[in-house]
């Protein structure tokens, strides 16, 4: 008895392609791209983060920072010209994660126990404390063994082999590196809340694939939309009557996770977001998320033939969208290809509009494009899903 | 009312409609039979202008149905086969949401949903959510929704599918009402005693050909000879197999029930003669004229309708 029991629910699996694709497929895609996106992220052959260095001190120690820079295995150097504040910030909202100014006579004061000359850290607000962390430990190696040697050579004639080890501080950047993070005020620094809503904003609004694609397929095989198009609904008509409701929806959903960083997050004592300065930008980034995410729920909805069909195609296009955009692994984390491939991702664009928003201080000329580009792609689907939807009408399908 | 000419549909190399001729006058209650596959539903859906096809012409209200589509719809209405509803929705609900649709409003809105909702005896369930309805009970909302324009045409595609006898009984006597006010109604169906008790006039589909239309009773009339079921006391199925070889024309329904097919009193003689050798008492013999069912095999020869 146990056996037939065993054998018919094998054969069912086996037999059902879409449980077959979510136990089998997805996964397999899933740790293919996530493998793809965290290549190399613990190896030390990748230069991960991007940097400029403005040597204000121009002195062979100056020379010698650069030098130990562009040798380091974790580090890139920014290939775009910085020449001015106004360049810098453009870059470090863009691609550059650091730009360290040497200030004229850091290495003057660099074996000195309280210097008055701090190194400058400016620091794109997208980066993460992994990521800051990083970049810390490898300045402090820099810094630590250039110091070293200079003491050593000022002590050698003194001291010969002997010497006191040096204390915590001599080897510690932070009483030697002022930090800032681009786009906000000197010491403020960005919290995690900052830097993780926005991911959970723009994965959240496309899961309205689920709840739409369910409810059209159910029309459509009940044949209500049929119904519909028999009282002269034209397909326009058909797609805006839940385009429009759906996107308010995600409105609502913006609403609602905006919120929960404002007020619910600080009450389980992580730091409260604070939602940017533009909510004319905030508006134009969610409602072009919007018109992507309904955009794709309704090509999924007209080319998929069962709900569980849909489901399973919808939730593996959310989580690869997810992985390939910068979602689950910071897009610095990737390899360049992947990288590369990132910006194909729409939840890419959404993520870095809000990122300009939230984190950036940025307003709605700077998420314009990001904006544009979301409202293009879906769009595009939205006219490709009326294309198929016309299609398979005529079909009957 | 309805005038089709030489329609042609076919898709991936199949014949669904195969040069259909039809014709069916204001107010007739017309019946669409055959199996399934045999191009009821494509004509209906044709016929709605859901379905596009090749040749032929088709005028509905003296109008080109390609030209005038959205002019013929308004005056026409399509009830489908699955319950096009919203079972979240309440019936009132569903019906101010199908009105809404179709731009009915203000005192409009209020007399094509009383008229929807007393046609289909839906009073009592107006504020009931249709998921809690009975099987009839949306059937007949599925039928309201249909009303609220208040067509002049109506297409039903098996609307009794999967209903009880008795919600089943009603349906048919709200779509044979419809005649009193009129109206047409074209009527897809594979059950022959539905299509025999509301339709005046019918047509009978094959494999995508007509292989029969006009008058109800001009069609059976075509077949002279009557049928007889004769109803046994008892009996056994061995005894009545036995008895059958004897007899021609003799078949076995049950273990109870036999049909004697074209039946003249010679026939009905010997199977008398040998029911009584058998000593098997009879109940009740009852004549009847000869069914849809026996002309839809007789001109398809297929033994079931449900091929």
């Amino acid at each position: 008895m146990f056996k037939a029991m065993l054998i018919k629910e094998f054969i069912l699996v086996m037999r059902d392609k879409h449980a077959l694709a979510a136990l089998f497929i997805m996964p397999s895609i899933f740790i293919l791209i996530m493998s793809m996106a965290l290549k190399d992220t613990f190896g030390s052959d990748r230069a991960l983060l991007q940097y400029v260095l403005i040597d204000q001190d121009q002195t062979s120690m100056s020379r010698e920072i650069a030098r130990a820079f562009e040798e380091s295995k974790i580090l890139r150097e920014y290939e775009e010209t910085v020449a001015d504040h106004e360049q810098l910030q453009r870059a470090l909202n863009n691609e550059l994660h650091f730009a360290l100014t040497i200030p004229k006579g850091f290495t003057a004061q660099l074996a000195a126990e309280n210097p008055s000359s701090l190194l400058h850290l400016d620091v794109a607000s997208d980066i993460r404390q992994e990521a800051l962390s990083l970049f810390q430990g490898e300045l402090t190696s820099i810094l630590m063994r250039l110091r070293m040697e200079t003491m050593l050579k000022e002590l050698k004639p003194l001291l010969g082999d002997r010497g006191d080890a040096p204390g915590k501080d001599f080897f510690s950047t932070d009483t030697r590196v002022q930090i800032h993070f681009n786009g906000m005020e000197t010491g403020q620094i960005p919290t995690s809340t900052q830097q993780s809503v926005p991911s959970w904003i723009v994965f959240g609004m496309f899961f309205i694939i689920i709840p739409m694609s369910t409810v059209f397929i159910n029309e459509r095989k009940q044949n209500t939309l049929m119904r519909m198009h028999a009282m002269n609904i034209s397909i326009p008509t058909l797609f805006a009557g839940k385009i429009i409701p759906y996107m308010i929806i995600n409105q609502i959903q913006v609403c609602l996770m905006v919120a929960v960083g404002i007020f619910i997050v600080p009450l389980l004592g992580a730091e409260a977001l604070t939602p940017g300065n533009s909510i004319t930008g905030l508006f134009l980034v969610s409602m072009g998320l919007s018109i992507a995410a309904v955009g794709t729920s309704v090509l999924i909805a007209v080319s998929a033939s069962t709900i569980e069909q849909a489901t399973t195609i919808g939730g593996l296009v959310n989580i690869l969208l997810g992985a390939i955009g910068g979602i689950m692994v910071p897009k610095f984390f990737m390899p360049p290809i992947m990288q590369s491939l990132a910006n194909f991702s729409p939840m890419s664009w959404g993520l870095e509009g809000f990122l300009d928003i939230f984190l950036r201080g940025l307003g709605p000329k700077d998420v314009l494009l990001e904006s544009l580009a979301l409202t293009g792609f879906g769009t595009a689907l939205l006219l490709l899903a009326w294309l198929v939807f016309d299609h398979k009408i005529k079909r009957g399908v | 009312m309805i005038s089709i000419k030489n329609l042609l549909k076919s898709y991936d190399g199949h014949i669904a409609l195969n040069h259909i001729d039809l014709h069916v006058d204001k107010g007739v209650i017309f019946g669409l039979l055959g199996p399934n596959g045999a191009g009821k539903s494509t004509l209906v859906s044709i016929l709605n202008g859901l379905t596009a096809f090749q040749e032929g012409t088709i005028e509905i209200f003296g109008m080109d149905l390609q030209k005038n589509l959205k002019a013929i719809r308004r005056r026409s209405t399509f009830i489908p086969q699955s319950l096009a509803l919203y079972e979240n929705l309440s019936v009132i609900e569903n019906l101010r949401f199908f009105a809404g649709l179709q731009n009915i409003n203000g005192p409009a809105l209020r007399d094509s949903i009383e008229y929807a909702i007393s046609v289909n005896q839906l009073h009592p369930f107006i504020e009931q959510k249709a998921a809690t309805l009975s099987g009839g009970q949306k059937r007949r909302l599925n039928i309201a929704i249909g009303l609220l324009n208040k067509p002049e045409i109506l297409y039903f595609d098996e609307p009794t599918i999967g209903i009880d006898p008795e919600s089943r009984g009603e349906i048919l006597s709200t779509i044979r009402s419809f005649k009193e006010d009129n109206k047409t109604v074209i009527y897809t169906s594979h059950y022959m005693d539905e299509i025999e008790k509301i339709c005046d006039e019918a047509a009978i589909l094959d494999h995508g050909n007509m292989v029969d239309q006009g008058r109800l009773e001009t069609m059976l009339q075509g077949t002279k000879n009557q049928s007889a079921v004769i109803e046994l006391v008892f009996s056994s199925r061995l005894q009545l197999a036995q008895l059958v070889q004897t007899v021609t024309d003799v078949k076995v329904i049950d273990d109870n029930t036999l049909l004697l097919e074209q039946q003249d009193s010679t026939k009905m003689a010997k199977l008398l003669t040998a029911l009584e050798e058998e000593k098997l008492p009879i109940k009740q013999i009852r004549y009847q004229s000869v069914s849809l069912e026996s002309l839809f095999i007789s001109l398809t020869n297929r033994k079931e309708l449900n091929v």
